[in-house]
């Protein structure tokens, strides 16, 4: 196999490469003496990728002692660096070579899964591509909205074009008053022509009353439909998503950029329609009228198309910009309501507000070039239509005051009436502009939560009748960013109503073991079983039914106790509720409570101590009654008699289920039938308490710290009481 | 642990192997294999260098690289400059979108190089001073020091997304 490097060993961007074969590596880079370099793998003592900034390094330290530095490579080479790293290290210990190059070829796939048509990366190999599935095309996905209601839109632009119809009569009227009913004095034609035009007014706004009602109807349908769906999506999409994206930002997707788009996606369906017939609609009353002033009149729209298209450019740039200091305020917004307790607790309440007003001067100073170039453009336009119809009245004026053609006053004041109402839909088409380009930019930000890739369900609908609750991690390795390999070759085995303890200092990467357990992250190499399955090719929704999961920070809804305990099992009974909350040790404090289960938790549970919430997290974890257990550090935050209490709920929960317990006391894990030992995302140690205490390695030398740290602390307690 | 920050001209350090440096202090102390870190890569490029040895721990924090002796700061920058790629990025040859993912050909001080852009609008990054940050899909970094700087056509290219 060959792996191609971007970057020559001097850090400028260039090609070389590495050529791996059964015994033997060899190196072609222009940066190398001879230009290339041959190393057998008998020879090498370890072959790794070192990780710097930006780029990486595949050394190989030789049996001498001397280090050579093969390939340098971006980020982007740096997974199947690792993978050949691993394929050198385990053939020369004596690995199956061709069982080493499938490790390889996994990895070299997965980083080549990418869509054949439009070349976007892919979660893996299998995955559909959500851009060609036609949800990228913008016209296609706001259509998607509007199609349920296209009944609605029709009638109402029925409505539409009877009113602007209507709207088209009155000019035509004035004509007739002006060349023949005030000049020949006909009382009794004016008082008939005065009341068609009050039942052509009363029609026309009575119908546009309705038509009114019936938009406003269906722009709310649309703005929900796609509100829902926005949410709906997000809560499908990755963790990965959530990583990269403020809470603000998704906030400001689902509020203000639907609205933007409602308003646009009902201007195109309603206003654009209209105006369309309108303005043709007139243009054809002007021909037949007079045929020289209609082409007279049609003169400015050329120059308020070009103008449009002008203006369309310089705003477009303009609104993107818009949005990204809005939504930096909506981020900003997200972020510092949620967290106005600490912010007190620091006085830190002027630096906030300091913070916030820098962020909304910055919207502040993009509005204002923004606005600058959109209040030029409809005035620049109305500018031109308005010398159109200086043009017409000069022109008529003359026709009429030479009396050459059959022009009279009545046919110029009606035409002029016409012209007016002529630039009323080409004034629309030429500030759509303004409203696309904003519409435009909020389309892009929802697509991007639309069309992204949400979690896969490679396994839907395979739902094991039984989970024993065998785990196996076979061969993961993970990097939650390229640069840095957050699990390096994790392997263990874990048999059905094992308790597993996961130790080792912050940062090595227990809890990154948990979330790929939970699937929360998908796109790791190697595999991971369960009762021998792939957890991949299981129905998602069903797994994770299976798998009870208490945090370290447990967190509540603002709802009641027993629906805080009842969100994991819909529809569950009081019985039920209450037994979990019996098992979870807090039924006591509950009952004790003014309001019992009924009581409302404030935001995030504010109202109840750290223990007792985390014991409504235990209860609310068992009453769905999983398979497998995770504890995620749940005693780490609170004192030694709670944690006592939170113990005995564990003890009681965790029999006859597999249970992964993350704990920070490594006192709590003397009864785990297992411990395993990480560091730097490696597993370094794996066997029971008493074995691990014989090693005399890391785990030996952490439980001898805490003990130490404790036997500390119990003194300086004792000294304290007496 | 109490940090070992040290007086800049009480120590002397030397390239050991591009990435890797030796540093002895003026007690004739000797720390071997060390690998530079900064401490503030984005705001200080200068300021606050951290030592760590080849187990991960941090020995020594040098608070100004500009504070060392001439040869030692030599040293450091070597070692700096070869771990941190952070290419400058000088034109934007082009750039495309497609399904909302960005495609930019630019020219850096490093040579020519094609990256994607996921997110523009979590990948671009303006500081506070003027600079813009740029992190494309493989989590590989790029600096623009000054967009104005720029050629006419790279800024109009670039602007709608800072």
């Amino acid at each position: 196999m060959c792996v191609v490097g971007d970057l020559k060993l001097d850090g400028k961007y260039g090609e070389s490469a590495i050529l791996i074969c059964a015994d033997r590596i060899i190196a072609v880079n222009p940066q190398l003496p001879d230009e290339g370099l041959m190393l057998l793998f008998e020879d090498i003592a370890e072959a790794k990728v070192k990780r710097l900034y930006g780029n990486a390094i595949f050394r190989v330290k030789k049996c001498d002692g001397q280090t050579v530095d093969l390939l340098r490579f971006t980020y982007s080479a740096t997974d199947l660096c690792d993978a050949v790293a691993d394929f050198i290290t385990k053939v020369k210990d004596g690995s199956d070579i061709d069982e080493q190059l499938e490790v390889v070829k996994i990895t070299y796939n997965n980083l080549r899964c990418f869509c054949p048509k439009c070349g976007r990366k892919l979660a893996s190999p299998e995955a559909d591509c959500m851009n060609c599935k036609g949800k990228g095309k913008m016209a296609e996905v706001l259509f998607g909205y509007i199609k349920p209601h296209i009944k609605m839109l029709i009638v109402s632009i029925i409505l539409s074009i009877i009113t602007t119809a209507m709207a088209l009569v009155p000019p035509y009227i004035t004509k007739m008053m002006v060349d023949d009913i005030i000049p020949n004095k006909n009382m009794s034609m004016l008082i008939a022509i005065i009341l068609a035009l009050m039942g052509v007014y009363l029609a026309q706004y009575g119908l546009g009353a309705l038509r009114a009602y019936l938009l406003r109807i269906t722009g709310d349908s649309i703005i929900v439909d796609l509100k829902k769906d926005i949410y709906a999506k997000a809560q499908y999409l990755p963790m990965k998503f959530y990583d990269k994206t403020s809470t603000g930002s998704i906030i400001n997707r689902i509020n203000s950029d639907t609205t933007q788009l409602q308003n646009f996606m009902l201007r195109i369906t309603q206003e654009a329609v209209v105006q369309f017939f309108l303005m043709i609609g007139i243009i054809i009353i002007m021909l037949v009228m007079d045929w020289r002033l209609a082409l007279f009149s049609l003169i400015p729209v050329p120059v308020v198309a070009l103008l449009s298209r002008y203006f369309g450019k310089k705003l477009s740039p303009m609104y993107r910009r818009l949005w990204r200091r809005s939504s930096s305020i909506s981020t900003i917004l997200a972020d510092t309501i949620p967290s106005i307790r600490v912010i007190k607790s620091f006085t830190n309440e002027k630096k906030t507000i300091d913070r916030f007003s820098k962020y909304v001067d910055d919207w502040m100073r993009e509005d204002k070039s923004a606005a600058k170039t959109a209040s030029i453009f409809p005035n620049a336009i109305t500018f031109f239509v308005t010398c159109g119809s200086l043009l017409i009245w000069f022109i008529g004026g003359h026709y009429v005051i030479e009396g050459k053609t059959d022009l009279t006053l009545g046919i110029l004041v009606s035409f002029i009436s016409y012209a007016s109402m002529f630039y009323a839909p080409v004034n629309f088409f030429a500030s759509l502009s303004d409203s696309y380009q904003n519409a435009l930019a909020s389309t892009e930000k929802i697509l991007d939560i639309i069309t992204a890739e949400p979690e896969h369900n490679f396994g839907a609908g395979n739902a094991p009748k039984f989970l024993e609750g065998k785990v196996e991690f076979r061969n993961v390795n993970f990097s939650f960013e390229r640069s840095k390999k957050i699990l390096n070759d994790i392997n263990f085995v874990i048999q059905p109503g094992e308790t597993v303890g996961i130790v080792g200092t912050t940062g090595s990467g227990k809890s990154t073991i948990i979330n790929l357990l939970m699937r929360f992250y998908d796109d790791y190499e190697g595999e991971i079983l369960i009762d021998d399955i792939n957890i991949k090719d299981i129905d998602i929704d069903f797994f994770r039914s299976r798998i009870g999961y208490v945090q370290q920070e447990p967190l509540m809804f603002r709802d009641t106790i027993f629906n805080n305990i009842a969100y994991s099992l819909p529809g569950a009974h009081v019985d039920q509720v209450i037994n979990a909350a019996d098992i979870a040790n807090a039924h006591t404090f509950i009952s004790r409570l003014p309001d019992s289960y009924d009581t409302t938790l404030g935001e995030r549970g504010v109202g109840l101590s750290g223990g007792e919430k985390q014991r409504l997290s235990i209860a609310r974890a068992v009453l769905k009654n999983p398979n497998l257990m995770i504890f995620d550090e749940a005693t780490s935050a609170v004192d030694s008699e709670t944690e006592k209490l939170i113990q005995d709920a564990i003890d009681q929960v965790i029999r006859g289920r597999t249970t992964f317990m993350i704990a920070h006391r490594l006192s709590t894990l003397k009864k785990a039938n297992r411990i395993l030992v990480v560091d730097k995302g490696r597993i370094i140690e794996n066997g029971s308490h008493d074995e691990l205490m014989a090693l005399k390695g890391k785990y030996y030398k952490l439980i001898n710290i805490q003990s130490m740290s404790e036997k500390v602390a119990a003194d300086k307690e004792a000294e304290n009481f007496e | 642990m109490p940090r070992n920050f040290i007086d800049e001209h009480q120590i002397k350090l030397t390239v050991n192997d591009k990435i890797y440096i030796d540093a002895e202090l003026y007690t004739g102390e000797k720390f071997t294999m060390l690998e530079p870190h900064r401490l503030f890569p984005v705001s200080g490029l200068m300021k606050y260098i951290s030592l760590i040895d080849e187990e991960g721990n941090e020995q020594l924090i040098i608070r100004n690289v500009d504070n060392l002796l001439p040869e030692s700061k030599e040293a450091l920058l070597s070692c700096l400059n070869e771990r941190y790629m952070i290419p400058k990025i000088t034109r934007l040859v082009k750039r495309t979108e497609k399904f909302l993912i960005w495609m930019w050909t630019v020219e850096t001080d490093r040579g020519e190089f094609t990256f994607e852009i996921i997110n523009s609008y979590q990948s671009i990054k303006i500081l506070y001073d003027g600079r813009i940050l740029i992190k494309d899909g493989n989590d590989n970094r790029y600096e623009i020091p000054d967009l104005y700087a720029l050629d006419k056509r790279s800024i109009k290219l670039i602007l709608p997304d800072v």
